[in-house]
């Protein structure tokens, strides 16, 4: 009186297989679940008891035990149901007690019987592609599942669907259409004005640089953030997979798969929202989410200072690991990031026309919490002025599109090289080859004091950045000298 | 009598009251009337005046404080013609035996106004004047500014106690103005906090010690337009720097010039409407403060860039528009220009450097 159905549990982003192993003995009618189950996996006993009955099938009257496998790593969710249940009834012979052997299955029951949407629903299609099993998800999972042409992935919206599907070869439910949920990018095209703004978006989304953006309020710092996904090149498939899997582990399907996730937490958002965490098991957090994408983080002055503190882990090791107390998870954090700021609390610090109504120290104060090693992390720094009102007025931007082809092409000379320009280090910087007067031109600039040995490696990044637009094998001294000109001040 | 006269300094009144009582009571008898309770005024001002005068000599000695007395030698002759004079002065320093050139201007200035105060404080500084002004924050402070980096003296005029650090980010500035051969002073008494009321009067005492006040930036309201009005009620020169006409922060300006104000063209002309009155300067000459290519020789492309930053354009969008170059084109050409040290960033404008 033995079954069991393979189902998926998440390490960090990462699915893990686990058996849903279920025994049925003698004795007085009872349900046990073992196997470091968190509170909702424990109340899966009532809901599949109840889905089951509604099926027209009886819920065996004797001592049913259902073990997770393995037993030390920690469950959590409602998404065990449907393999339970399948193992219930497979022990209990209702169905073939072998059906459990050629599928992975996933998903909360209702009561009726109703097979609800669960995270990780694309890391289980992962798993059963690697073992080469048909795969169980409720439908919206197994849409996103079949976009990432992940394996034979069926969608049952009922207990009854999937024993069709497990036992009897159908076909299940026809996959939903994913609603285009997450907002297409902005068209540059409605950034008017602002030529060194753009050219600055354009060298960021084309060497991956950090990008810092100050000025005033209403200067269009936020509207240009939100252009820049759609200046990005597509993800490749590689790249793809990582984000849908990322974004799965936190419940949320991608609409767009190839578009590059773009994410701008508030600044009232929490260290555990921010970076991954949370009670039970930890769920990845926006860094996770705008992992091979960007992270925007708007008016970056009011982010309480432990927060930009959390974000340096994240950056420096693509990583971030949540320490639980049984084992500590590891989540994904490849990601770009782009910040604007006011100048000061006010916004009109060092404005042409409108004279700041800031004190002194309260400037002090608020540069301080932007400076120090997160600030030295942007490669690129860029000052947004407000427009002119003949501006504003004035002919459409050069649209996205012809912005995204240039910068693909930058990608691709730099993908021969082997990484993104962002993390290129000192000797690579050192190889490359740098023309004429190129280094004098930097060397002149640390001389006069206006760049600091610590902005040495930052603008020889921008510059090979520079003459991969330009597409040239020579960074030149134009290009050096451009690249000074995005350092910012100090 | 002079014992009188600075236990009644210690009193901290308003200086018009002090002025009143002097003239009801005598210089000798002012304190005594403050001390016996004939006039109103708290119980601590009272027990302030009871100090014995050898005791606050002493007090002032060990704070390197020094006073002068109106009528005494030390006491800026110019400023002892002012009907409102103060009584008495509190300094630390050297005051310089000739009046000087104030530039005074809003503490809530934009950076054309705070770049402009500290072009001319080095220009006054370099021509050999002493410059007078309040220490305040934004113009005032960029002025003495100026002045250090140009080595000059100047004298600080403050509305607190002269052993009170106010604004606090300009204490080190007040120190390097002391050790150039300049001089700070008060006519409150050491340990008066700042109070908003005492800065007005104190604008009568920049006027005074002045010959010429220069008026970089400021609103319709507001302390410097004070300076300027207490001048011209004492036959000073005022000058004035032109500014937007719709910057609220240069309408004061705009206004004394409107008013016949001589308008502030640039260092060079400054110093040579101030030579007429002032006569001529007695430093050194004048070095030529715009010569522009003192680090770096610019050519071509990079010139047409520098001469549209020398007619105001700061802002790199602008610079892009006007040259109807290609933008990475005009950033080569800044960070170029940067790079060699002509031209620096001020907020989101590129300027001159130096």
């Amino acid at each position: 009186m033995f079954a069991s159905v393979t189902s998926v549990a998440l390490v960090g982003v990462e699915p893990r297989p686990v058996r849903v192993e279920v025994h049925i003995g003698g004795g007085t009618s009872a349900f046990h679940l073992v196997g470091l189950p968190d509170a909702a996996v424990r109340e899966a006993k009532e809901r599949v008891r109840a889905a089951i009955q509604c099926t027209g099938r009886s819920f065996p009257g004797r001592r049913v035990i259902v073990n997770l496998a393995p037993a030390d790593l920690p469950k959590g969710g409602s998404a065990y149901d449907l393999p339970i249940a399948l193992g219930v009834l497979a022990a209990a012979g209702e169905i073939p007690r072998d059906t459990g052997q050629g599928i992975v299955a996933l998903g909360e029951l209702a009561l009726d019987g109703a097979v609800r949407p669960v995270r990780g629903g694309l890391g289980a299609a992962f798993v059963a592609a690697d073992l080469g099993r048909r795969c169980l998800l409720p439908p919206i999972s197994a849409a996103e599942a079949a976009s990432m042409q992940l394996g034979s992935v069926y969608a049952v919206a009922s207990l009854e669907e999937a024993i069709g599907v497990a036992v009897h070869g159908h076909d299940g439910s026809a996959l939903p259409t994913l609603a285009a949920a997450a907002a297409s990018p902005l068209d540059l095209s409605r950034v008017r004005g602002q030529p060194v703004a753009r050219r600055a978006l354009e060298i960021a989304a084309a060497g991956g640089h950090h990008l810092f953006m100050d000025g005033p309020p209403g200067a269009g710092k936020t509207l240009l953030a939100r252009c820049f996904p759609g200046i990005l090149p597509p993800l490749d498939p590689a790249e793809r997979f990582e984000v849908a899997i990322a974004w799965a582990a936190a419940g949320l399907p991608r609409a767009v798969p190839d578009q590059p996730p773009f994410r701008a937490p508030h600044h009232s958002a929490t260290t555990a929202a921010l970076i991954g965490g949370g009670s039970g098991v930890p769920v990845p957090g926006e860094v996770t989410l705008a992992h091979r994408g960007v992270l925007f983080l708007d008016e970056l002055g009011e982010f309480p200072p432990q927060l930009l503190d959390a974000l340096r882990q994240p950056m420096e090791e693509g990583e971030v690991v949540v320490a639980r107390k049984g084992a500590s998870v590891t989540f994904p954090t490849r990601f770009q990031l782009i910040a604007a700021s006011n100048p000061c609390p006010c916004g009109y610090a060092g404005d042409r026309l409108v004279s700041c109504r800031c004190t002194p120290r309260l400037v002090d104060r608020y540069l301080r919490r932007l400076s120090g090693p997160l600030l030295d992390r942007f490669d690129l720094r860029v000052r947004v002025s407000r427009l002119d009102p003949d501006a504003m007025t004035g002919p459409p931007g050069e649209a996205s599109a012809p912005v995204r082809e240039r910068v693909t092409a930058a990608r691709l000379r730099q993908g021969e090289r082997g990484s993104l320009n962002r993390e290129l280090g000192r000797e690579a910087l050192d190889a490359l080859d740098w023309g004429p007067g190129a280094v004098e031109m930097l060397e002149r600039s640390v001389r006069s004091s206006a760049l600091s040995a610590r902005g040495w490696d930052r603008v020889r990044r921008v510059a090979a950045t520079i003459a991969d637009l330009a597409a040239s094998d020579v960074v030149t001294e134009a290009h050096a000298a451009e690249a000074l000109a995005y350092r910012g001040e100090g | 009598m002079s014992d009188a006269r600075l236990r009644l300094a210690f009193a901290g009144l308003h200086p018009e009251r002090t002025r009143r009582l002097l003239e009801l009571h005598g210089p000798s008898g002012a304190a005594a009337a403050i001390e016996r309770g004939a006039v109103k005024t708290t119980s601590r001002i009272q027990a302030e005046v009871a100090v014995p005068a050898a005791a606050r000599r002493a007090q002032l000695q060990e704070a390197g404080i020094e006073v002068v007395l109106r009528g005494e030698p030390g006491y800026p002759t110019h400023l002892a013609e002012l009907p409102d004079a103060p009584d008495l002065l509190f300094v630390r320093g050297t005051l310089p035996s000739e009046p000087g050139v104030a530039i005074v201007g809003t503490r809530r200035c934009t950076q054309y106004g705070r770049r402009l105060a500290r072009r001319y404080g080095k220009a006054v500084a370099a021509a050999g004047w002493p410059l007078v002004s309040g220490l305040a924050r934004g113009i005032d402070g960029a002025a003495h500014l100026g002045t250090v980096e140009g080595g000059g003296a100047g004298v600080a005029v403050l509305g607190c106690g002269i052993d009170i650090a106010y604004p606090p980010e300009h204490r080190g500035l007040g120190e390097e103005l002391i050790r150039l051969g300049g001089a700070i002073v008060s006519e409150a008494p050491p340990g008066t906090p700042p109070e908003g009321w005492r800065f007005p009067p104190r604008n009568r005492i920049i006027a005074g010690l002045s010959r010429a006040v220069v008026v970089v930036e400021a609103a319709v309201t507001g302390g410097a337009l004070i300076t300027a009005r207490s001048a011209l009620d004492q036959g000073i020169a005022v000058f004035a720097v032109p500014g937007d006409v719709e910057r609220r922060s240069s309408e004061g300006c705009n206004l004394l010039i409107r008013d016949g104000a001589h308008p502030v063209l640039g260092p060079d002309d400054l110093v040579e409407a101030l030579s007429l009155v002032l006569g001529l300067p007695p430093g050194r000459p004048t070095p030529h403060l715009e010569s522009p290519h003192a680090g770096q020789q610019v050519t071509g492309a990079d010139a047409e860039l520098l001469r549209l930053v020398d007619d105001g354009v700061g802002s790199l969008d602008r610079l892009v528009e006007l040259l109807g170059w290609d933008p990475p084109a005009v950033l080569a050409g800044v960070g170029r220009l940067e790079a060699g040290g002509t031209l620096r960033r001020e907020g989101d404008t590129v300027v001159r450097a130096g």
